[in-house]
C-alpha cells in the first residue's frame, strides 16, 4: 500500500494580539505524590521454587503476521518469548498473543536449556489462551502439571515467575489490587481479569509468565504497564473454561448491552421498587438472550437466584462481589441454561435461557484475523479486501484517528447495519497498470455493485467480475468517484504482465484459497 | 565594496517613493474582540486586543480582513504617522472570503488620504511590496518580494472555503493582515495568511483582486450575500475505458459528476453519473479545469465570480445524449455549518443543570469531544444528507454537576433524538419541549438503548441553586 502522507500545515491568520495574555506557566509544578514503596524483597519462596523446577517452560516463537495493506506478502517475522505453565493433558499454557501467526514454536526447560519444537494444539482469541504440545513425546517426563487456585481475595499475594538467561528462577511477590470483569485483548470480550501490582522487570520481552500462589497457578500474566507497575492476569476460572470447553468452542455471549440502575430518577420513571438490577439497553438479533424473549426495557434483577445489584455485581462466594457476566460468559458453557429474573412492565418475571456462542454470520467487520491469510481480489491493478478490524489497525496505534473516516465508523457501528449488509468490500489500493490510467490515486472507497450486481463479500465481487457489462467492469463506489470503468477485455489479456509488475502470487485469494 | 551600499541605496529610494504614497492610504486598526466561550456560552468571552492593518478605498471606506474585525467589540483606526485614533465600525463582512469594509464616524479621518486603486493579477515571478503593521508595531513597516504561485487555497478564517490565492515570497507576519500588496503604485493583493515559521519560510498569500472586486460588487446593494455554489462534486475522466463506456470521444473534455448534495442548486437538475461538458459556454477539460483569460483554472472559477440569484448554463452529457440546464445560484447550505462562524452568539439551552448546544464547526473546535458517534454525524453531515433529518445536531455538551443530573454523564456528547416523543431538529425543539409541563422528562439519545430521564420536581427545586452556583446569566439562547 502506497500511505499517502498529508502534511497538515497549521495556515494561522495574520493578526497580531497586542497584549499576549497567555500566563506564565507556574514554575512549581505541584509535586506528584510518590507511591509509598510497597516492593517486596524477593524472599526465596521454597514452593515457588519447586513450582518453577518442575512445571513452567520458555517458549520461544516466532511469529509472522500478513500485511494487509499489501495481502499477499507477510510482514518480516518477529521472535517472542514468554513462559507457560505446564497443565493437566501434557500441555503447556500460554497467551493467545505470544503465538498469534506462529510459524515456529519451541519449549525449553528452565534449568538443562533442553529444548523441544511444538504445535499450538489449541488457541482461542476470546481468553487469549493457546495451549502447546510438544512434538518430543517423551519431553515433560518427570515434570508436574500445575493445580488451579479456586478462590482468589483483593489483597492476597501471588509469585509471578521469570527465567533468567542463565535458566535461574526470578520470583517477585506481588499484591491482587483488583477482581473484577475487564476486557480481554483480541476479540475484547469482557472476563473475569485480575490486577497485580508487582515491580517485574523486563526479562524475556514479553509478559506471558506464570503467577503462582502455594504451589497453584493464580493466573497467567498477559498485560504490564512498567509505569504503575500494574500486571492484568488472565484468571483462573477464564483457564478453567477454557480448558473444560471443547477445541473450538467460543465463550458463550448474552447477546445484551446493559447499564447500571443507580439513578433514582429513572428508577422511579420505571416503577422500579425492588432493589437492585441492570437495564437491558440493546438485545442483539441472534445471541442467547433475543433466543430466550429478553427484550430491550427488561430489568435483570437475579440470575439463577443470585440477586444482582444496580451495578450488576453478585456476591460470588470466590471472588467477592463480581459481575454478573462473569456467571454467563465463563462459569456457563456453552449449552447451560440459567433462569433470570426479569422485571418487565411493573411485573416480575423468570425467563429460562440457554447459553449460545456468538453467531459470526453476521460479522461485518472482523475483529481479529489470525492465524489465516487474508482474503484479496486483483482485477485490472484494483486490489479489493474485505473491511476488518486489523486492516484499520495498519495504520497504527492511533488508527481510530488516521485511518479512513467512513471505514472506521463503519467498524465502530457495524451492529447497527442492516441485517442483509454482509460484508463490506473495499477497493483497498490502485497497482497501477494502463488499464487504470487516471485512478491511481482512489483508495479505501466502499464497493456496492460491480457489473450491476451488488456486491456484500469478495466472493460476490470474484463472481460479478465474470461477468463484464458490453465489455467493461463498470465498478460503483458509495463515496467519489462513484463509477469506474477498466475494458474487460484489456484486463484479461493483461493479467500476467500484472502479475508479473507487481510479483503478485495469485490475482485472488478466498477463503483462503489461491486461484490463478 | 563599492556596489553594495549603492544597491542598498537604490532599493531604499525606490520603496521610499512607493512608501510615501502608500502612507497616506494605510491605517492602522485595533480591535476589541470579545470572542464567544462555547463551553459557557451564557458568558459573553473574554475580551483581548489585536492589531492589523487596512488601507482606504474608494468612497471613505477602509478595506481589511474579516479576521481583523471579526467577534470586534470596538475598534479604532490610526493613519499612518497620525497619533490621533479614531472610532470605525464594521460596514460588511464577508467570512467566506476574509475580507471587511469598515467606516469612520468623523468624516475628518479621511482629510489628506489617497484612495488606493485595485490593480490586476500580478505576473509571476514580478515584485511585490506588502505594508502593514507585522508583529504589532506602531509605525509602517515594507517587506518585498516576488510572486511565487497563483492557485486555489483554502481560507482559513473559515476552514471551508478556497478561492484564488496569490503566493508570495515576502515575510508576511502576524499584523500584516489587511494590509496592501502593492505593485507600480496598484494594490494587487490584500495580505492575510501565512504559515508558522515552523512549517514553511518565505511562504505568505495574499487575497488578489479578483475576489476584492467581487466582494466590492455583491455589496453594492447594501448587503453580503456571500459565494454561491453548484454543491457537486466531479471526477476526472482520462481512462480510455471510462470514456469509451461513456460514449464519449478521446478528445479530453468532459468530468463525471459524483455527488450531487441534496439541497444545494444543482438538487434535482444535475445527476450523479451526468458528465459535464461545457459551463456558460467554455469547453471543460478532463481534468474539471476550462480556459478562462488564457490561463487554465478550476471550472468553479466561472461559479466563482457570480453572485446570488445569477445562473450558471451547464452543457451535460445524459446517458448518451445532450442537455443544457441552468442552475439557478443560491447559498451552499448546509456547508456553512462546517466552517467557523464569527460574530454569532453560541445557542444553549439548560435544563436541570444539562447544557444542549447545537453542533457547529466552532462547537467541535471548543470541546472536542473524542466521540466517535458524533464525529460520524459532524463530518458526513453533508455527504451522507443527515442535515436532511437534522438540519441542526443537538447535543448534551456540559453537565452543571447537581444533584438532579449525577447519573448523566454517560450521555454527555451524545445527540438528543427525542425528548418526551418530539422529534429534535433543532435547538428551538428542546426549548420548546422542556418548556410544556410533564412529570418525567424523558431524553432519548441516538444509539443510546436508555434514556435519560429528569423529574420535572427535582429539575425545579435544583433551577435557582444550579444558576446561582454555576453563574448563568441565561437558561437560553436560541437567536442565529
Amino acid at each position: 500500500m502506497i500511505r499517502q502522507f498529508v502534511f497538515l500545515l497549521l495556515l494561522t491568520p495574520l493578526l497580531a494580539i497586542a497584549e499576549p495574555k497567555s500566563p506564565i506557566n507556574h514554575p512549581y509544578a505541584a509535586a506528584e505524590p510518590s507511591p509509598s514503596p510497597v516492593e517486596k524483597t524477593e524472599s526465596p519462596d521454597q514452593e515457588s521454587r519447586k513450582v518453577a523446577e518442575s512445571s513452567i517452560l520458555r517458549v520461544n516463537s516466532t511469529n509472522q503476521a500478513y500485511d494487509f495493506f499489501q495481502p499477499w506478502l507477510k510482514k518480516n517475522p518477529v521472535s517472542r518469548r514468554g513462559v507457560g505453565a505446564l497443565v493437566q493433558g501434557g500441555c503447556v499454557l500460554v497467551t493467545a498473543e505470544l503465538v498469534m501467526n506462529s510459524n515456529f514454536v519451541e519449549l525449553e526447560k528452565a534449568t538443562t536449556a533442553e529444548k523441544s519444537s511444538a504445535t499450538v494444539e489449541r488457541v482461542d482469541y476470546d481468553c487469549n489462551l493457546a495451549l502447546l504440545r510438544p512434538n518430543d513425546p517423551g519431553f515433560l517426563e518427570g515434570m508436574k502439571p500445575l493445580t488451579l487456585e479456586k478462590s482468589l481475595r483483593v489483597g492476597n499475594e501471588a509469585t509471578v515467575l521469570q527465567l533468567e538467561p542463565n535458566g535461574e528462577i526470578a520470583q517477585t511477590i506481588g499484591q491482587i489490587t483488583t477482581i473484577s470483569v475487564g476486557s480481554y485483548p483480541l476479540e475484547n470480550l469482557g472476563l473475569l481479569l485480575y490486577k497485580l501490582r508487582v515491580p517485574l522487570q523486563q526479562r524475556d520481552g514479553s509478559f506471558t509468565l506464570p503467577a503462582v500462589s502455594d504451589g497453584r497457578l493464580v493466573g497467567l500474566l498477559m498485560r504490564f504497564d512498567a509505569r504503575s507497575q500494574s500486571a492484568e492476569l488472565i484468571s483462573t476460572p477464564v483457564i478453567r473454561h477454557f480448558l473444560d470447553s471443547p477445541a473450538k468452542a467460543r465463550f458463550p455471549r448474552m447477546g445484551i448491552a446493559f447499564s447500571a440502575l443507580r439513578d433514582p430518577q429513572f428508577r422511579r420513571f420505571i416503577g422500579l421498587t425492588e432493589p437492585g438490577g441492570v437495564y437491558v439497553n440493546e438485545v442483539s438479533p441472534h445471541g442467547s438472550a433475543a433466543e430466550a424473549g429478553i427484550k430491550k426495557g427488561d430489568v435483570i434483577l437475579a440470575l439463577d437466584g443470585r440477586a444482582i445489584d444496580q451495578d450488576g455485581n453478585y456476591e460470588d462466594p470466590n471472588f467477592g462481589r463480581v459481575l454478573f457476566t462473569h456467571l454467563t460468559h465463563t462459569v456457563a458453557q456453552v449449552g447451560s441454561e440459567l433462569t433470570f429474573t426479569i422485571f418487565r412492565k411493573g411485573k416480575l418475571i423468570k425467563v429460562p435461557a440457554r447459553l449460545r456462542a456468538p453467531d459470526l454470520s453476521h460479522v461485518v467487520s472482523d475483529a481479529q484475523l489470525a492465524d489465516q491469510p487474508p482474503d484479496y481480489v486483483v482485477l485490472g491493478g484494483f486490489v479489493f479486501l474485505e473491511l476488518s478490524r486489523p486492516y484499520l489497525q495498519e495504520w497504527g496505534n492511533d488508527w481510530v484517528n488516521d485511518a479512513p473516516k467512513r471505514l472506521v465508523y463503519y467498524d465502530a457501528f457495524q451492529n447497527e447495519l442492516p441485517e442483509d449488509r454482509g460484508k463490506i468490500v473495499i477497493l483497498a489500493q490502485v497497482l497501477p497498470v494502463p488499464e487504470t490510467l487516471g485512478y491511481e490515486s482512489i483508495r479505501n472507497l466502499v464497493v456496492t455493485q460491480v457489473n450491476g450486481r451488488p456486491v456484500r463479500s469478495l466472493v460476490d465481487l470474484s463472481e460479478a467480475a465474470k461477468k463484464p457489462l458490453k465489455g467493461f467492469h463498470k465498478i460503483e463506489f458509495e463515496e467519489d468517484p462513484k463509477t469506474v470503468f477498466l475494458d474487460a477485455a484489456s484486463v484479461e489479456a493483461n493479467q500476467k504482465a500484472l502479475i508479473e509488475r507487481y510479483s503478485l502470487p495469485s490475482l485472488q485469494r478466498l477463503k483462503g484459497k489461491k486461484s490463478p | 565594496m563599492l556596489r553594495v551600499p549603492l544597491f542598498l541605496f537604490c532599493v531604499f529610494f525606490a520603496v521610499g517613493l512607493q512608501a510615501v504614497e502608500v502612507a497616506e492610504s494605510l491605517v492602522r486598526i485595533e480591535a476589541t474582540s470579545q470572542e464567544p466561550n462555547y463551553k459557557a456560552p451564557w458568558s459573553p468571552g473574554e475580551v483581548s486586543a489585536g492589531v492589523g492593518a487596512g488601507f482606504i478605498v474608494q468612497g471613505d471606506r477602509i478595506l481589511t480582513n474579516a479576521h481583523v474585525v471579526s467577534n470586534a467589540s470596538f475598534l479604532t483606526v490610526n493613519k499612518e504617522g497620525d497619533p490621533k485614533p479614531y472610532a470605525a465600525k464594521v460596514l460588511y463582512v464577508a467570512h467566506d472570503c476574509d475580507l471587511a469594509l469598515l467606516s469612520v464616524d468623523r468624516a475628518e479621518f479621511f482629510n489628506g488620504t489617497t484612495a488606493l486603486e485595485l490593480g490586476d493579477i500580478p505576473a509571476i515571478e514580478s515584485m511585490v511590496s506588502v505594508y502593514g503593521y507585522p508583529i504589532g508595531g506602531k509605525r509602517l513597516s515594507v517587506t518585498r518580494g516576488i510572486v511565487s504561485r497563483i492557485d486555489f487555497q483554502t481560507y482559513s478564517h473559515s476552514g471551508m472555503d478556497s478561492h484564488l490565492t496569490i503566493q508570495i515570497d515576502a515575510a508576511i507576519n502576524p499584523g500584516n493582515s489587511g494590509g496592501p500588496v502593492m505593485q507600480k503604485g496598484k494594490v494587487v493583493g490584500v495580505a492575510f495568511q501565512g504559515y508558522s515559521g515552523d512549517v514553511a519560510q518565505n511562504v505568505g498569500y495574499m487575497i488578489p483582486t479578483p475576489v476584492v472586486k467581487r466582494f466590492f460588487k455583491d455589496v453594492e446593494d447594501g448587503k453580503y450575500d456571500r459565494y454561491v455554489d453548484l454543491s457537486l462534486t466531479f471526477d476526472n475522466l482520462f481512462n480510455p475505458a471510462a470514456r469509451k463506456a461513456l460514449g464519449l470521444p478521446a478528445d479530453d473534455v468532459g468530468v463525471q459528476v459524483g455527488t450531487v448534495y441534496g439541497g444545494g442548486p444543482s438538487d434535482g437538475i444535475i445527476r450523479a453519473g451526468d458528465v459535464l461538458m461545457g459551463i456558460d459556454g467554455l469547453r471543460i477539460a478532463s481534468d474539471g479545469t476550462i480556459k478562462l483569460d488564457g490561463e487554465s483554472v478550476p471550472l468553479t472559477e466561472v461559479v466563482e465570480r457570480k453572485f446570488k440569484g445569477e445562473s450558471a448554463t451547464l452543457d451535460i452529457l445524459r446517458e448518451g445524449s445532450s442537455l443544457q440546464v441552468k442552475i439557478p445560484l443560491s447559498d451552499p447550505w448546509p456547508f456553512a455549518l462546517q466552517s467557523k462562524a464569527y460574530d454569532e452568539k453560541p445557542q444553549f439551552v439548560v435544563f436541570g443543570g444539562l447544557v444542549f448546544q447545537p453542533v457547529d464547526k466552532n462547537f467541535m473546535d471548543a470541546y472536542q469531544p473524542g466521540n466517535l458517534r458524533l464525529d460520524y454525524l459532524f463530518d458526513f453531515f453533508v455527504e451522507d444528507g443527515i442535515y436532511r433529518d437534522r438540519p441542526q445536531l443537538v447535543v448534551l455538551s456540559n453537565i452543571l454537576a447537581d444533584a438532579v443530573n449525577a447519573y448523566a454523564k454517560d450521555f454527555l456528547f451524545a445527540v438528543v433524538d427525542e425528548i418526551n416523543g418530539q422529534k429534535i431538529h433543532r435547538i428551538s425543539d428542546v426549548a420548546s419541549a422542556f418548556a410544556k409541563s410533564s412529570n418525567y422528562y424523558v431524553i432519548q439519545m441516538l444509539g443510546i438503548g436508555r434514556p435519560l430521564v429528569l423529574e420535572r420536581k427535582a429539575v425545579e427545586e435544583a433551577r435557582s441553586r444550579i444558576l446561582q452556583r454555576y453563574g448563568v446569566t441565561s437558561e437560553q439562547y436560541l437567536k442565529k
